[in-house]
């Protein structure tokens, strides 16, 4: 039977082989880059033509290719699609919807995005989730450079100080808090009580780290001690990267630590540094945690001083059950993220130009 | 390439949309299982209206109930290993009624309200009994239909809701009951006997107004670096300086303007400055639990609910405590306001509903009926904890147990002339219960001042009507 | 030549001083920790005069915190859900960056860019309706959310794709041309050659799934499926003062990760050296 339609067809394969023929000739002496690559592309539709005609078979190489390729994309791509693209996807639909989780759901139009405007918490929540930002990526981009610069060096116990630093990385959230919340104790801890023995700070003046207008700092110290070993270690990468020759001939030049810096290390760690503010601006409209151990007390409530963008997705969605408008708060969540991200690409595409 | 992005998303949200269709159908029978309300003359009404939503045959829970077959009650409940009383109640229970078994499901205490309510969204739940631990969340599973009103069988049974004191009537919603209170707990004044005879300063009273409290406090506190002792002690929740405002029965926690709470706030703001009791920041960032502030020992009075007097009996009684520290305890009534009669406080029950979700609602109904009724009641007392129905017999029974505080007016102190409840229902209690949260903690913590945060709480909550 | 040198030594001298600050900084909470795990609850906020080791060491918080707590049940759940979650993990996303490093297919361009816009979608942003999802589909409160929570992260594939990438093609096609299959390939060449890269992955899942707090908190509501993470924080609002106990448990909950990275460091810096993680 194959073998019959094999013989058939010959015609049409003189036809196709001709027309294929053709198009290589005009992909040769095409200049346009663009044209170039249909017609590429086209070469590829009559090559699998060809093949699946003179095959005879129902599964042409090429599609034998895809479904090779995609078996190896299918176990977790399913999971993927599952737990991670559908619910997003959900998400958008829910911010403009009403829905408690149990009665049926009613659509609200842009009504819970209105309801942000006069929404005291979601300000205070918002403020607050911004000026985090600005206070911790700085802070932990430079921290980790200078550690990292540091221990790129030939310095003896390199690898003890390397591993000390990626310890607070490594160690939980809720036992680093508990010992945070020691250290930094109002009136019985050792910080609090170095200030008032050594610095004479009067007791009524002493520092409240986790309340009011210093409970962000606090949250902001305690995440760049936290996670500027996990910024280390990528620009230790990136230190690994540059040529030594580069640092050799500035040398020979006379160039000094600070010229060397400016003019080899800096430049050469751009693309690691858009890595790592990308990575650690995501990360920090992400904070949750930080917040709710170190303010929120045995309940977890977080106060107008400390409250942050997604625990009050949290409260509105598990305690108060206000799903859509839980949704629009988050939505305004990952405006903020992608606006951030796109400012960052562009800058870094301007860079390279 | 878009075109293929395009698509993709496409399949996506279609699968999206198929998935939140089911959603909505799932939901739906929720709505009917109200309506059934109005009509069922018929015992059997809410057990044949369960079915759909539940997706089993109905016919055969009908059965099961005459017949005597076995039944399995779920039931939600937290902390099983340090209270005692659910086991005790489970045991009585069954040993009652032994085709029947009680399976309890421990959620933590912490958040179990949120927990509960999660585990109750939507279908798909197994519990049968879920205990009802403050009136915000009972009011969320209300809004969810997750729980159905007990009315019919309240009429049925003939059961009299006046041995419940008015506690009932708080928690009605649109004229419907939906759940039966088991234990019902009042606040009360611990105080250490100890701390009062070592400072010479004489026992707090009975018949208290808040301003001798205050100055009492101030009395037995010891400043003294290294032998420091606190007047007295405030947890960090909102009701242990709030709610001491509600109790002159003119205002309560859902009346839109909170100005009334000013002088309590003065009160509680000014002791912490003269060191008359713990800092509020320094509670909040040790966590500092009030059973491990009074048992320390250099705490002279403790604003709390009558649950800790068990609480107080059992760690006694197992050394957990040391009472060398605490174990002179004794406890008086409430402090009350000027010119209203002492013996005012506030109240907080804990109640049992049945699922919507259930499928053997009448089993269901029988179990919370007995816990919640005279034999259960006796449970709760032998254990010294409080049941909802308050009687001589019970009051008699709590201060014969072992380890209950001796002298006259901690017996006296049971007695109680009225009780408010901690929140009542009313509409939008959860978010006016998350608002008050909030503003407490910003007026404690120093981050407003007294003015501001009741302003705040004003403006926040006359905006959610 | 001579102020040269000498310029160098100071350097070096200020680089040590520095070090130490900063390894000092790093290591106190973790002293702290240990320190309080052995001291009584009046002890631990004693400062003058301050003692490291209080003279009788309370060693029995490491024993009171196994039967205060259900902690042996906690450790088990989360052992188990991060050593699944690890595996599945390492499985699935090496398997899948390999075709989108090395095949070529339809769609690849677009499936890949859906990975690349979910990592930059912060999880919380969809956490609500994966949650009603995984309701509707009967996980909730079953280990086996955490799983499918944790197990096919895009962040995976991205990392195990990047380092595919810096393999040489050429490999593959001699394999191919002496009658490879694609799994073989996979297994016998791609697989041994990215050691680093795995270490590399093993380190960020274990460590991630290990310290989760807000999933489990969401999706484990019974005791007995509570994680060490969840069990410390109800043990911290419990038992409050008990420091010693809260601090013993912490101690217990860092060894595993530790342990962890310090058997796959060697390979942790060379592996983000190599998936171009650095960008």
């Amino acid at each position: 039977m194959g073998k019959m339609t094999g013989t058939s067809n010959i015609g049409q394969i003189d036809e196709l082989q001709r027309a294929l023929t053709e198009t290589i000739e005009r992909a040769r002496v095409e200049q346009d880059d663009r044209e170039k690559k249909k017609l590429i592309l086209n070469i590829e539709k009559y090559n699998s033509r060809i093949d699946k005609l003179r095959s005879g078979r129902m599964i042409s190489r090429q599609t034998r290719r895809d479904l090779i390729a995609y078996s190896f994309i299918a176990p977790n791509f399913i999971g993927f699609c599952v737990f991670t693209l559908i619910p997003i996807i959900f998400a958008f639909a829910l911010a403009f919807m009403k829905w408690d989780g149990s009665n049926p759901v009613s659509f609200e139009g842009i009504d819970n995005f209105k309801r942000l405007w006069g929404d005291t918490f979601f300000k205070a929540a918002f403020k607050n989730t911004i000026i985090y930002c600005i206070g911790t990526v700085p802070l932990t981009m430079i921290a980790s450079l200078a550690l990292a610069i540091i221990l790129n060096q030939k310095v003896f116990g390199r690898g003890i100080f390397r591993t000390l630093a990626f310890f607070p990385y490594v160690a939980s959230l809720v036992a680093i808090t508990s010992v945070w919340k020691l250290l930094f104790h109002p009136s019985k801890g050792p910080v609090n009580n170095i200030l008032y023995t050594f610095f004479h700070v009067p007791q009524e003046n002493l520092p409240q780290w986790f309340s009011g207008g210093l409970c962000v700092l606090s949250m902001i110290l305690f995440s760049v001690w936290k996670y500027m070993g996990y910024y280390m270690v990528i620009y230790l990468a990136g230190l690994q990267g540059i040529p030594g020759e580069l640092y050799e001939a500035a040398a020979l030049d006379g160039a000094g630590t600070w010229n060397q810096f400016r003019y080899i290390t800096w430049p050469q760690l751009s693309s690691t540094t858009f890595f790592v503010v990308v990575m650690l601006t995501i990360n920090c409209f992400k904070i949750y945690d930080v917040a709710v151990m170190l303010a929120g007390g045995g309940s977890g409530e977080l106060t107008v001083s400390a409250t942050v963008l997604v625990y009050y997705i949290y409260q509105k969605a598990f305690i108060d059950w206000d799903l859509g408008y839980s949704s629009a708060v988050a939505m305004v969540l990952f405006v903020m993220v992608l606006l951030v991200t796109i400012i960052q690409f562009r800058g870094q595409a301007k860079k390279e130009a | 390439m878009k075109k293929k992005v395009i698509s993709l998303m496409m399949s996506a949200a279609m699968v999206a949309t198929v998935l939140a269709g089911c959603g909505a159908q799932a939901a739906a029978p929720a709505p009917a299982a109200e309506v059934k309300e109005e009509a069922p003359a018929a015992e059997e009404a809410p057990a044949a209206e369960e079915a759909p939503a539940a997706e089993e045959a109905p016919a055969a829970e009908e059965a099961t109930e005459d017949a005597g077959e076995p039944v399995t009650l779920k039931w939600a409940i937290w902390d099983e290993s340090t209270t005692q009383y659910w086991g005790d109640i489970k045991a009585a229970y069954e040993a009652k009624n032994p085709n029947v078994t009680i399976e309890m499901v421990d959620l933590g205490s912490q958040d179990y309200m949120t927990v509960l309510a999660t585990e109750l969204s939507g279908s798909g739940s197994d519990f049968d009994v879920v205990t009802i631990k403050d009136v915000p969340g009972y009011a969320t599973l209300v809004q969810k239909n997750a729980i159905i009103p007990l009315d019919d069988y309240i009429s049925k049974d003939g059961i009299d809701l006046k041995k419940y004191a008015g506690a009932t009537d708080q928690v009605v919603v649109d004229g419907k009951l939906y759940e039966l209170p088991f234990r019902n707990d009042f606040w009360v004044l611990f105080y250490n006997k100890d701390v009062f005879d070592a400072a010479g300063v004489d026992y707090p009273t009975n018949d208290m107004t808040w301003d001798e409290y205050d100055a009492l406090a101030r009395k037995v506190t010891d400043t003294s670096f290294g032998s420091q002792v606190y007047g007295a002690h405030y947890h960090t929740w909102r009701s242990t300086v709030q709610l001491c405002a509600v109790l002159d029965g003119k205002h309560t926690i859902l009346d839109g303007n909170y100005d009334f709470m000013k002088p309590y706030y003065e009160m509680v703001l000014n002791e912490e400055k003269d060191g008359v009791c713990r800092k509020y920041t320094d509670l909040k960032t040790e966590g500092l639990h009030y059973s491990a502030a009074f048992s320390g020992g250099d705490v002279a009075m403790l604003n709390m609910g009558s649950w800790f007097i068990a609480t107080m009996m059992t760690n006694l009684a197992s050394g957990e405590y040391d009472s060398s520290l605490c174990g002179n305890w004794g406890i008086v009534k409430y402090p009350h306001a000027e010119g209203v009669e002492p013996g005012s406080t506030l109240g907080t029950i804990t109640g049992l509903s049945v699922t919507t979700a259930c499928d053997t609602p009448d089993a269901a109904w029988d179990f919370v009926k007995w816990v919640s009724g005279e034999e259960g009641a006796a449970v709760m007392a032998s254990s010294g904890n409080f049941p909802a129905i308050m009687t001589d017999e019970v009051k008699t029974a709590i201060t014969n147990l072992e380890g209950f505080p001796t002298d006259d007016a901690s017996k006296e102190a049971l007695n109680v002339s009225n009780l408010y409840l901690e929140v009542p229902y009313g509409e939008n209690v959860s978010e006016i219960n998350s608002i008050l949260d909030s503003y407490h903690g910003s007026i404690m913590t120093g981050e407003m001042s007294i003015d501001d945060g009741i302003a705040a709480m004003n403006k926040e909550i006359s905006a959610l009507k | 030549m001579r102020s040269a040198h000498r310029k160098a030594v100071l350097g070096k001298i200020l680089v040590y001083i520095l070090l130490l600050v900063i390894a000092i900084i790093m290591i106190t909470p973790f002293l702290w920790m240990f320190s309080a795990a052995i001291k009584s609850d009046r002890e631990v906020f004693k400062m003058n005069p301050f003692v490291f080791i209080p003279k009788v060491p309370k060693w029995s918080n490491y024993l009171d915190i196994w039967t205060r707590i259900p902690f042996a049940k906690f450790v088990e759940n989360t052992v188990f859900l991060t050593v699944v979650v690890t595996i599945l993990q390492l499985l699935t996303s090496s398997f899948a960056a390999y075709s989108f490093a090395k095949l070529r297919f339809r769609y690849r361009n677009g499936l890949f860019l859906a990975y690349i816009a979910t990592i930059a979608m912060p999880w919380q942003v969809y956490m609500v309706p994966q949650f009603i999802l995984m309701r509707r589909m009967g996980l909730n409160d079953k280990l086996l959310a955490i799983i499918c929570l944790q197990a096919f992260s895009a962040f995976g594939v991205f990392l195990m794709k990047q380092f595919y990438e810096s393999i040489p093609d050429d490999l593959c096609e001699a394999a191919r041309i002496d009658g490879l299959s694609e799994y073989q390939i996979y297994r016998k060449i791609m697989l041994p050659l990215s050691k680093p890269a795995l270490a590399t992955l093993i380190i960020f899942t274990f460590v991630n799934t290990w310290n989760d707090y807000l999933g489990p908190l969401i999706y484990l509501k019974s005791q007995e499926k509570k994680t060490i993470q969840l069990g410390l924080k109800m043990f911290i609002s419990q038992y409050s003062s008990d420091y010693g106990l809260i601090m013993a448990g912490s101690m217990l909950s860092l060894i595993p990760v530790l342990i962890v990275f310090l058997c796959f460091q060697n390979y942790f810096v060379e592996g983000v050296a190599n998936t171009g993680l650095k960008g």
